[in-house]
């Protein structure tokens, strides 16, 4: 087996025979060392949220990764490559200049009587972000996701003093039965949390001016708005029919509690992009 | 509160049969594994008594498994060879599948060849005194070694799995075990080709058994590369298979049909090429080898039932058949010539290795030799069909788990993206 055993023999093919099945051994033993090591890299970087938002990203389908400019015809069929980064996305400047200067103020109602003031950004996760006057920004449920989880109770908050991290859980609710992340539009520090249920809300210091070009604004917000009605459509509809076409109304206040039970969990995850 | 944790497990927005059918599917199969168990602990405890194998008919049902398993398993280390090497990016969509396939196939292979040797408190003597003449040697170091790296292929698999990944230290290891995907690719690859081979030369050698022995090429004889090319050929159509069955069962689309068309035009291309050399390998044997060796290639299909409709079956029927339909483009897009030719593929396959099993220690060596008949005990039969319920219980729990195709979820969302013209 080894050289020092005595049924070992210094031949060709003794020596090939191992050669190989060590190496093999090794390969594989260097492969896992070096995968261990990278993790552990990758840990004390503080990368592991990224990581998880990029692999949670990549299984969403190509429906639920429009680019924000598809959503508002400027590049019908893009679909998103950045994971919703569009600091990192070379055309997102291009579509920006395309976009008609005279952008007309958001209404404060959105389609099918959601609740979207122009003075918050949002993230495609269904939080928003509120900047202060004080250069904080307050964080919370936008009015789609409210209505989703209903009479939610916050499992978890952050608390005071934590560092926030973008597309990683600030907050986890529970809603029917079922728990869901609420994923962090920005980067910053918690100041405190105030709120309870879906109308909780977390107050953030960015620590410096606030990068907001990844988030949500102006006309954009409501075709996003309409085309997440229709996804909730979809996921909500017969499978085998597909979505069908409404016929007007306002959502329910507290949808999430005549969504047929059996769907609760991944209507949530899609919608909050918590796979 | 089994069906909240049940939810718990299985992957966000993806469909899954209620818990209580599961569980209904899942008993059959675990009942006839727990039997299979039983077998096996037989033939463990009290021996090969417990079995119908002897002296002469030393190789049975369970060699027959080991290579019709290794066989179709090449699945996965082929399709990880075209995903990671050759970039054949469609194959990511069921590259998890050929590896949980995979790794059914060869810890399948594995257990049953410990009953086989027995002696389970000594495995590690194959270890640790080798005999280095023995392609036997070969083929279990490569096995284990084969099956150590679908372990590590498996693992990011299930450390994707919904619960597992929301632990950051799992999720980064994943991360980063995913990214070095190719050099266990390349390792598995190596692996394969040499004990698919071995198990190929391991009949060609036996110079004791005409119907068996093979004319070398340099030090290998012909089945060692015969193997390697049928089992490469077979991989792919068991994937297909495997997924359409899937598909079938859980009444959902799971890959895209280019992914299907795919597997078959490589299945095809290298069925051809398998079907090409066998005809020739078959040619020179009956023509050239078994005379030399004194024996009339006739008398090997003179005893029933292993006529020369076995040769016509293995090389026409389960080769050429679906050689052809797979390497046609206009057959390879219709389901109801694919997939048929792809279960063919396997049978083909499947059929090879019992006829160098069972076919070959059969047959009479000398002229005073009788034709030997052989009918598995019902612990060699149990254990048999135990493996193949493991396979369908692991199998089952993956698929519900885990996240075994990566298109299932765009394909479940019907509706494309469309364009909403909100600004002129």
């Amino acid at each position: 087996m080894f050289p020092w055993s005595p049924e070992f023999v210094w031949d060709a093919g003794h020596l090939a025979f191992f050669g190989a099945f060590y190496s093999v051994l090794a390969a594989i033993a260097a492969v896992l060392g070096l995968g261990l090591r990278r993790a552990v890299a990758d840990a004390r970087a503080g990368r592991a949220h990224r990581i998880a938002w990029h692999a949670a990203f990549e299984e969403l389908p190509a429906r639920d990764r429009a680019c924000r400019h598809q959503l508002t015809g400027e590049a019908p069929g893009r679909v998103c490559d950045n994971a919703f980064d569009c600091r990192r996305c070379a055309a997102h400047p291009s579509f920006e200049a395309l976009r008609a200067t005279h952008a007309s103020a958001v209404p404060a109602t959105g389609p099918a009587g959601l609740h979207l003031p122009g003075d918050r950004l949002y993230h495609r996760g269904h939080a928003f972000v509120r900047p202060e006057p004080d250069g904080t920004v307050t964080v919370g449920l936008d009015d789609l996701a409210r209505r989703l989880v209903g009479e939610a109770e916050v499992v978890e908050r952050p608390r005071p003093g934590m560092c926030l991290e973008e597309d990683a859980p600030a907050l986890r609710l529970r809603a029917q039965g079922r728990e869901v992340r609420v994923l962090s539009p920005v980067r910053g520090v918690v100041i405190g949390t105030s709120g309870e249920g879906a109308a909780v809300t977390v107050r953030v210091d960015p620590e410096g001016p606030l990068d907001t070009r990844h988030l949500l604004d102006g006309d954009e917000v409501g075709a996003w708005a309409m085309r997440e009605i229709e996804r909730l459509q979809a996921l909500l509809g017969p499978r085998e029919l597909g979505p069908a076409l409404a016929d007007g109304g306002e959502l329910l206040p507290d949808l999430g509690a005549v969504i047929p039970r059996e769907r609760v969990d991944g209507v949530l995850g899609e919608m909050f992009l918590d796979l | 509160m089994s069906e909240r944790l049940d939810e718990g497990l299985t992957p966000r927005g993806l469909p899954r049969a209620p818990l209580r059918r599961f569980v209904l599917w899942l008993v059959p199969w675990t009942a006839l594994l727990g039997v299979g168990l039983y077998a096996g602990y037989r033939c463990l405890a009290y021996g090969l008594n417990e079995t119908n194998l002897d002296n002469r008919f030393a190789f049975g049902l369970w060699i027959y498994l080991d290579l019709t398993v290794i066989a179709l398993g090449a699945g996965a280390f082929f399709t990880g060879l075209l995903l990671y090497v050759l970039r054949k990016r469609e194959l990511k969509a069921v590259i998890n599948s050929a590896v949980v396939l995979g790794f059914i196939c060869y810890s399948g292979a594995v257990a049953i060849l410990m009953i086989d040797v027995g002696q389970p408190l000594r495995a590690w003597f194959t270890f640790w005194h080798p005999n280095v003449h023995s392609m036997l040697t070969e083929v279990t170091f490569c096995l284990t070694c084969y099956l150590v790296v679908l372990a590590f292929e498996y693992l990011p698999i299930v450390l994707r799995n919904r619960k597992l990944s929301r632990l950051p230290s799992l999720l980064l290891f994943e991360h980063q075990l995913h990214k070095l995907m190719v050099v266990f690719a390349l390792v598995g690859a190596f692996l394969s080709f040499f004990h698919q081979g071995s198990l190929g030369g391991l009949y060609g050698v036996l110079q004791g058994r005409p119907f068996a022995f093979r004319e070398a090429l340099a030090v290998w004889p012909s089945t060692f590369f015969l193997f390697i090319l049928s089992a490469a050929a077979a991989g792919p159509s068991f994937v297909l298979a495997t997924t359409w069955i899937a598909s079938k069962l859980s009444s959902r689309a799971l890959v895209r049909p280019e992914v299907y068309e795919l597997l078959g035009r490589v299945s095809g291309r290298l069925l051809v090429l398998y079907v090409l050399l066998k005809s020739v390998d078959t040619l020179v044997w009956l023509n050239h080898t078994s005379p030399q060796l004194g024996i009339h290639p006739a008398r090997f299909y003179a005893f029933d039932p292993f006529g020369t409709w076995v040769l016509f079956a293995e090389i026409v029927a389960l080769g050429l058949l679906p050689a052809l339909v797979l390497t046609s483009a206009r057959w390879r897009r219709d389901p109801r010539f694919l997939v048929p030719a792809a279960f063919l593929a396997c049978a083909g396959v499947a059929l090879n290795r019992f006829i160098m099993t069972v076919q070959t220690l059969a047959l009479p060596t000398l002229p005073f030799d009788p034709f030997l008949t052989y009918l598995p005990s019902w612990q060699e039969t149990m254990s048999f069909l135990g493996v193949v319920a493991y396979g369908v219980v692991l199998y089952s729990l993956s698929f519900r788990y885990l996240n075994l195709f990566p298109q299932e979820r765009e394909l479940l969302a019907s509706e494309e993206v469309t364009h909403v013209p909100l600004v002129a």
